[in-house]
């Protein structure tokens, strides 16, 4: 069973093929979604520990929105779209018309058009996935928060850490009319999901 | 206040006499602020997960129990005395609503239930506690006081 950690570069490569076509059919979500051109750029993978992940999203303290899918099946693991500002406005904008200056200002219907562009997204991605391995996941109902963003990514963190002192990431910058927005769809699939996607996509080198 | 001791997640860091221990943004997991009020010393420990299971046991700050005995045996290399220690939590928030979402959102009531009962064994009483809910908290721990503060978003701060 490899960890995080050991994977070498033609696995990591393929989790970034992975990363990047589902990024793209979930680009291509948002793009009918909004009713604009939304186009991505070169995906990343990023295996991280669990402070330096929280650098890397910006902060532990910063108040963002997040979309958590859990997935079971042959695929087990959690799904978390990190919404932060610029993303919120961005749906928003296009979806109701109007922008918000901070997250208390969400309404019923802000917060439930928010839920559903992260649930469209994160079930495109699986499914994108899951046609490209060949195996059936199974999503739940998406839940969703508004909170300090370090509390929302330590979910997943805590979800596999008694597996590994690591988190990974797959993500890319959707790039809206002409505007970077940095997309945190991250995937966290569990030790033993991670190792049989591998396998099932032949690259696995045990 | 720029002085402050940054305590990580899976971390721990202790203060003599003056300082300010900060830990941020705990959802499920739990800060443990621990004080010997003679002297002074305060460790804070910033825990994810109840209990350690691992093998190698590398990091055993992660976990609740592994990691609250570590602090003490820290503390009682700098001077402090069990019988004096005493504790405060907070954290063990359920971040996300999850129908039937496995069992993701019992970690934080484990984590709170696995800190409670090792206290308990370790006989380190318990002072307050801030624990549960639903939202996230940043928790500040003053060396000199003993004094703890939680920060939560939207919420007037809490001082015990």
């Amino acid at each position: 069973m490899k960890n995080y950690e050991d994977l070498n570069g033609m696995e990591l490569d393929t989790i970034r093929e992975i990363g990047s076509i589902g990024t793209g059919n979930a680009a291509t979500a948002l793009s009918s979604m909004l009713g604009c051109e939304v186009r991505i750029d070169m995906p990343e993978v990023r295996i991280m520990g669990y402070n330096e992940a929280i650098d890397w999203i910006g902060g532990p303290e910063v108040i963002t929105a997040g979309v958590l899918v859990h997935m079971s099946g042959e695929l087990n693991g959690i799904m978390l779209s990190v919404q932060q500002m610029e993303f919120v406005n961005l749906v928003l904008e296009r979806m109701m018309g109007r922008t918000v200056q901070d997250y208390e200002q969400l309404d019923e219907l802000d917060r439930s058009a928010l839920v559903e562009v992260g649930n469209i997204m994160i079930s495109t991605f699986i499914n994108a996935l899951s046609s490209l391995a060949e195996i059936t996941t199974h999503l739940t109902v998406p839940a969703f928060a508004v909170d300090m963003q370090g509390a929302i990514l330590t979910v997943p963190m805590a979800e596999f850490g008694g597996q590994s002192d690591y988190i990974m990431t797959i993500g890319a910058n959707f790039i809206c009319n002409g505007k970077a927005v940095p997309c945190r769809l991250l995937l966290s699939p569990d030790i033993r999901s991670l190792n049989f996607l591998l396998k099932k996509l032949g690259v696995l080198d045990e | 206040m720029n002085d402050k001791l940054v305590v990580g997640i899976a971390d721990m860091k202790m203060a003599r006499q003056n300082g300010m221990l900060i830990t941020y943004a705990l959802g499920s997991c739990i800060g443990i602020c621990l004080y010997d009020p003679l002297i002074q010393l305060a460790a804070l420990v910033h825990i994810m997960l109840p209990l350690n299971m691992e093998t190698g046991r590398k990091s055993p700050l992660k976990y609740a129990d592994t990691g609250i005995c570590e602090t003490l045996r820290q503390m009682e290399l700098q001077g402090g005395a069990r019988s004096r220690i005493v504790a405060k939590i907070a954290g063990g928030a359920r971040m996300f609503e999850t129908p039937g979402g496995g069992n993701l959102g019992n970690i934080g009531q484990r984590n709170i239930e696995s800190t409670h009962m090792v206290l308990r064994r370790e006989g380190i009483r318990l002072l307050r506690e801030d624990v549960g809910g639903t939202t996230a908290r940043t928790l500040l721990f003053d060396a000199a006081s003993g004094q703890a503060c939680i920060r939560s978003y939207g919420k007037p701060e809490l001082i015990f």
